[in-house]
């Protein structure tokens, strides 16, 4: 089949040819790494894979060489014919014996996707590797005829299939929605409603533009990215196992919003936390950075053993490195060969291997049950009167010692010893309240053995030093030791795994904007994980990414700059049915919004929001006991009491073992294991949650109090006010009468009992205005808690 | 294929929808599930009111329910229900270093590892002579109702991870535990009450932290979430109203909020709108009926002293009760914790307390299921996340630490066999020997009774066709069924 254009769009050139195109041919034609390949992998490669322990009849589906292989005098495919190929005969077989894959497999292929088989075998079975591990393919943005519909390249790659499937692209979103769409996808905030205003009237044609790159130079964009960031790194305030005590960390976190913001090239960033401790003269940025690998989960519990936890710590950040880096699901190698990719256990020790200098045998020495409990190595962040104190107070002691040095008066020695101490306790008790983190030491490396079966007590395991996974080639030294830095070089090197890197990160940023991914399963690449649905897409923002050196800004803005981000989410029943999960893109996504952004939404529309960024984590108001399951030692939670109760999601202390339960009830991970993708459920706890939580009550009571004071005189513009500040726009007529309706109800209840009144007024910390009319605010309040509870108000559309 | 996308709202979606009561017309119902019309279908004709899997269960099931009563921290198997006279002749010798040796240890590493002998005195009860310990006369009462499996294995010897590989078959983080595996699988009864829900007690020693992983939903979608009850303040989170907002009107914003989410939706067209609407619509039941659920105020004098509750205690006595009480409001897995079985010393005192606060109410348990005619179709498990050590540990009084090859737990009710004692361990307590059950065996056993076939029983995470049985084998226990 002929391919339909040769332009490079971006680079200016002009397309050349254009053929007729029959629309479904495109479809129709087998390929393999989208037909085939997942067929195989699912059906076949358990047996006949790459895991060789468990591998049957010798016989590898995973490879050309195999599937073109022969069995006595038959040949396993023999391409153009399916009727002399035994691997169509069997999976055709009518015999319960023979038939493949077989019936205690538990599997079975559909007849499409015999069907499917026979064609690829027909047409000469096409074979070609998977495609993740093949480096991304430049491909020329197709031609479309809509021409004025494109605003980048990534609307040809979007239009051009739609156009061979005869579909139309969806209209461009109004530009309501389109403002807050940028809002809490670029700052996880929804827009004031002065922004909203000021972009509604801006007619210019830049306007679009100037609100993205507005977006883009916000402190809250490095926050809105942190969150995703903080999800893939697990990153938590709690150390997980057993008695889950704190430990420090929260500067790490800070570290991700400032590099957010301030765009470092994300093959630095990586380099930053996988090994900044390595590089020459680390920055004390550099240094936080490396907080990264002591992230894991670690254990305290009296009685764990050192080799079984230096095993379960070593797996535990193989699993996270691979999941977050390579979008590899490498855990299965702990045990064995990879049942479905072709990574081994030797590859998975080999990786452990960089990471075997790093000093984590301190808590183990030292394991301790108190709060926060002993991480080192951890670094001092002092603050600027904390390093003035410790100035003062080190030259103090100075002083004091070379007196007790020259005295021999014993009441003057005795005086002297008393202040010395005195200062030592000073000077001791600023380091316990100052800010610590948790950093990278890198130490003399220790063997590293494979460990059949996963199994620690087990030592006949050959040693293995650092290396990639074999296939993927090997890093070249003169005899020296690869090092974490090394790995992270290889991460983002063009001859090593950099522009596969560049893919499994440019799929998330487009799930981060479109709700999907292209390649549906964001951390597994690999052949269980689906390919992706525009593979020329993803390879080209692949490149791109790579050829902007590492631009995250810059990605995301030419993401949210295209036509196809700009489209509405309005979906037809039409291409529900047709198009369940939106991979043909001809509409944006809508849904509910993360747990974080659910509360600083509330918060924001209140007027309660603290927009601080950084700094350590907060607590806000949590039931009574919820930590109760918790010990070693026994805790209990204490809410902050001042600004910090009402600062952003991202900021609330994160118990692994117990994450609050407002975060929990909207699928916030625990951040035990790397989470990519999170769920978007839809639960009674949540509608539970959204309703009763003291946070919304005291948001809803403060959104209240502005609409009593500013949301003007009748009932009428006051709904008006309020229903805009919750969802930018205008109430129709029936939305206000229903609220309306709500608010003459309730204060009829409330005139009767004003008592309740006050009570619902008295919600959380922050102040009532005494000048308000209890029965007035508190009827209003359960206006706004209907509003904050809308659908629309926490979906993203 | 079933990815990550089509389990989380597909599949949440439709299991919700078809079965929250909402009435949503076939119409919206076909096009909000695209294609999965023939499961719905399938789905809908099982009995189950809030439905699971189509096509599940496999075969049919011989317990509609699971309590698992956990003893959290790993009871004595050498003084609950596995007696050796040989250890006890081996008291204070050293242990043998046949048994030791490239074993897992836990507090005891480096330690010098000595026998001790059983701390208590056995007897024989019911039909079949069952031994068990003085420490446990009342659960010697239902000697006849429950099997004893004396040949338990695990793969994990620090709480945490056993207790979370007890409940999700795997020691690493962020799996299903068995109570979501089953729901998922089997949706439960009811609709006003969370189909899995955890009940931790108070009382009894320094007791065991319990992380929410435990009842964890894992890859699954999120509803199948254990969902925690609290014995003092809301007895679920955010169940209460705000202070000042009765009943009626939180009714009428809930009301409101459907009205106006409707209205919207009729502009947005937007399928998970209508799900939201029924979500809003079970929170709003939920509010009446965990407080319903709550009240022990008509549950007789007799029944209250039989279990030893008093309500709003928190105690395991009160748990039992409320979980006969879920049990026959239609909640399909019920998970008690008592946290106080860690005993590395001064294990004759503790097994006292813990025994104390346990032992009856879990006979009255079983005797009130079995007097509502309730027994044979609720599974009941006890056990802890692994045993003790025939060795001895001292830390004051003498005690025992983890032990993983060897130790016991009962099963009864549903599809069991009672009266009998199934496997056992060497003539020190140490290694099972003769028809070892493990931890995925016993899974796969409490599947089979609940009508599943584990093997076919599995969600697609990590490319992996993942199961609550593992990649390993797994067996069910034949010979305890009846």
């Amino acid at each position: 089949m002929l391919r339909v254009v040769i332009k490079h769009f971006w680079i200016g050139l002009i397309a050349c040819m254009l053929l007729p195109h029959p629309v479904d041919s495109a479809e129709k034609k087998v390929d393999f790494n989208r037909d085939i390949r997942p067929i195989l992998s699912r059906n076949c490669f358990q047996c006949h894979g790459p895991d060789s322990t468990h591998r049957e009849a010798d016989l590898r589906l995973d490879l050309e060489q195999g599937l073109k292989s022969k069995s006595g005098d038959e040949s396993i495919i023999r391409p153009g014919h399916p009727e002399q190929s035994l691997l169509f005969e069997r999976i055709t077989s009518n015999d319960p014996d023979l038939v493949m894959p077989p019936a205690d497999s538990g599997k079975s292929l559909k007849p499409a996707e015999i069907q499917l088989l026979k064609q690829w075998i027909e047409a000469g079975a096409p074979w070609s590797k998977h495609w993740a591990y093949l480096k991304p393919q430049a491909t020329p943005a197709p031609e479309v005829k809509n021409q004025s519909w494109p605003v980048n390249w990534i609307d040809h790659f979007i239009l051009s299939r739609l156009e061979q499937l005869n579909l139309q692209p969806a209209a461009e979103a109004d530009k309501v929605t389109l403002i807050r769409r940028l809002s809490f996808d670029l700052t996880g905030l929804p827009p004031t409603s002065q922004e909203v205003d000021q972009f509604v009237k801006d007619q210019k044609p830049q306007a679009y533009e100037k609100l993205v790159d507005r977006l883009l130079a916000s402190p809250h964009y490095g926050e809105r990215m942190a969150m995703y960031w903080l999800d893939l790194v697990r990153f938590a305030d709690t150390v997980g196992y057993h008695g889950d005590q704190d430990h420090h960390i929260s500067p790490y976190r800070d570290y991700v919003i400032r590099a957010f913001n301030e765009n470092k090239p994300f093959d630095q960033f990586t380099r930053e936390q996988l090994a900044g401790d390595l590089l020459s003269e680390p920055t004390l940025q550099q240094k936080i950075a490396t907080g990264y690998n002591r992230m894991l989960q670690t254990s305290h519990e009296g009685g764990v053993q050192r080799k079984e936890y230096l095993a379960i710590y070593a797996a535990d950040r193989i699993r996270n490195f691979s999941g977050v880096w390579m979008g590899a699901t490498m855990g299965c190698c702990q045990c064995h060969d990879h049942k479905y990719d072709p990574y081994t256990i030797k590859d998975f020790y080999s990786l452990v291997s960089f990471f075997a200098d790093i000093d984590e045998d301190q808590h183990l020495k030292r394991g301790s049950d108190r709060i926060p409990t002993i991480r080192e190595p951890e670094i001092f962040l002092y603050s600027d009167q904390e390093q003035k104190q410790i100035a003062e107070i080190e030259s103090n002691i100075k002083t004091a010692e070379q007196a007790l040095k020259k005295t021999k008066d014993e009441q003057e020695q005795k005086q002297l010893k008393q202040q010395l101490d005195q200062l030592k306790k000073t000077r001791a008790a600023i380091d316990r309240s100052a800010l610590k983190t948790m950093i990278t030491v890198s130490i003399q490396p220790r063997e590293i053995r494979v460990l059949p079966r996963g199994n620690w007590l087990d030592e006949t395991g050959p040693v293995v030093q650092p290396a990639i996974p074999e296939f993927l080639g090997t890093l070249k030294t003169d005899n020296r030791r690869l090092t974490r830095l090394d790995l992270a070089n290889w991460l983002s090197d063009e001859d090593g795994y950099g522009l596969l890197t560049a893919r499994v990160m440019a799929n998330r940023f487009w799930y981060l904007f479109f709700g999907h991914g292209i390649a549906p399963v964001l951390d597994d690449f690999g052949g269980q994980g689906g390919p992706p649905h525009h593979p020329e897409l993803l390879d080209q923002l692949a490149l791109k990414f790579y050829q902007d050196q590492w631009d995250v800004k810059q990605m995301v803005k030419f993401i949210v700059m295209s036509r196809a981000y700009r489209q509405s989410s309005l979906e037809t029943a039409g291409q529900r049915k047709r198009d369940p999960f939106n991979q043909m893109l001809d509409r944006q996504a809508r849904f509910r919004l993360p747990a974080e952004m659910i509360r600083d939404n509330a918060l924001a529309v209140s007027g309660l929001l603290v927009t601080d960024v950084g700094g350590p984590s907060v607590k806000p108001y949590q039931p009574e006991g919820y930590y109760r399951h918790l010990n070693f030692p026994k805790r209990t939670y204490v809410a902050d009491t001042d600004e910090r109760q009402w600062r952003r999601g991202l900021y609330v202390h994160w118990q692994r073992q117990f994450l609050h339960p407002m975060l929990k009830a909207f699928d916030a991970p625990s951040r035990e294991e790397c989470t990519a993708q999170r769920p978007r459920s839809n639960t009674p706890i949540a509608a539970m949650t959204l309703l009763n939580d003291p946070t919304f009550i005291e948001a809803a009571r403060k959104f209240a109090e502005d609409v009593l004071q500013n949301g003007g005189d009748s009932d009428t513009e006051k709904i008006r006010y309020a229903f805009s500040r919750a969802t930018s726009r205008a109430p129709e007529e029936m939305e206000s009468e229903v609220l309306i309706a709500l608010l003459n109800s309730n204060r009829k209840a409330y005139q009767s009992k004003p008592k309740e009144a006050v009570a619902l007024t008295k919600a959380g910390l922050a102040k009532t205005n005494p000048e308000l009319n209890a029965v007035e605010l508190a009827s209003w309040t359960e206006v706004t808690r209907a509003l904050l509870n809308l659908n629309e108000v926490v979906t993203r559309n | 294929m079933v990815n990550f996308d089509q389990l989380q709202t597909g599949l949440n979606r439709r299991t919700f929808l078809t079965n929250s009561g909402v009435g949503l017309g076939a119409a919206a119902l076909s096009s909000l599930l695209s294609g999965e019309k023939n499961a719905v279908a399938q789905s809908t004709s099982t009995q189950s009111l809030v439905g699971g899997l189509p096509g599940l269960p496999h075969f049919a099931p011989k317990a509609k329910r699971v309590i698992f009563l956990c003893m959290a921290g790993g009871p004595t198997h050498l003084e609950t229900f596995d007696y050796k006279p040989k250890l006890a002749k081996m008291d204070g010798k050293p242990f043998p270093e046949s048994y030791t040796k490239g074993q897992p240890i836990a507090q005891l590493q480096g330690k010098e590892l000595k026998c001790q002998g059983p701390l208590t005195k056995f007897r024989k009860y019911g039909r079949n002579g069952q031994e068990i310990s003085d420490f446990l006369p009342w659960t010697a009462k239902i000697a006849d109702d429950i099997c004893i499996i004396r040949s338990m294995v695990t793969e994990q010897i620090n709480h945490d991870p056993a207790h979370t590989f007890l409940n999700t078959g795997t020691a690493i983080s962020g799996r299903p535990s068995m109570g979501s595996w089953i729901t998922y699988g089997l949706g439960s009864e009811t609709e006003e009450l969370p189909g899995f829900v955890v009940l931790t007690s108070v009382g009894g020693r320094n007791p065991q932290p319990i992380a929410s992983r435990q009842w964890g939903t894992g890859f699954l979608p999120s509803r199948y979430q254990g969902v925690q009850f609290n014995s003092t303040g809301d007895p679920v989170n955010y169940l209460t109203n705000p202070a000042g907002v009765s009943a009626r009107q939180q009714k009428e914003l809930i009301e409101t909020v459907q009205t106006l989410d409707r209205f919207r939706n009729q502009r947005v067209a937007n399928p998970e709108i209508e799900t939201r609407i029924a979500a809003y619509e079970m929170a709003f039941k939920m509010q009446t009926s965990v407080p319903e659920l709550m009240d022990l105020s008509g549950e007789s004098k007799q029944t209250m002293e039989m279990y030893g509750a008093e309500p709003g205690s928190g105690t395991y006595a009160t748990n039992c009760l409320l979980a006969r009480r879920l049990a026959e409001r239609g909640s399909r897995f019920i998970h008690l914790y008592h946290r106080g079985w860690d005993h590395h010393g001064d294990l004759v005192r503790y097994m006292n307390t813990c025994c104390g606060l346990t032992d009856q109410p879990t006979w009255a348990l079983i005797n009130d299921l079995k007097q509502r005619g309730m027994l044979d179709e609720t599974l009941v498990i006890w056990g802890g996340e692994f045993g003790r050590t025939p060795m001895f540990q001292g830390k004051g009084g003498a005690g025992r630490d983890h032990h993983i090859k060897g130790f016991s737990m009962w099963m009864a009710g549903g599809g069991i066999k009672g009266g009998i004692t199934h496997g056992a361990t060497d003539e020190l307590g140490y290694n099972s020997v003769e028809d070892i059950v493990h931890v995925r065996d016993l899974h796969a056993t409490m599947l089979h009774l609940l009508g599943i076939n584990h093997q076919r029983f599995s969600v697609e995470f990590q490319g992996l066709d993942s199961r609550l049985t593992g990649v390993e084998e797994a067996h069910v226990i034949k010979n305890i069924l009846t």
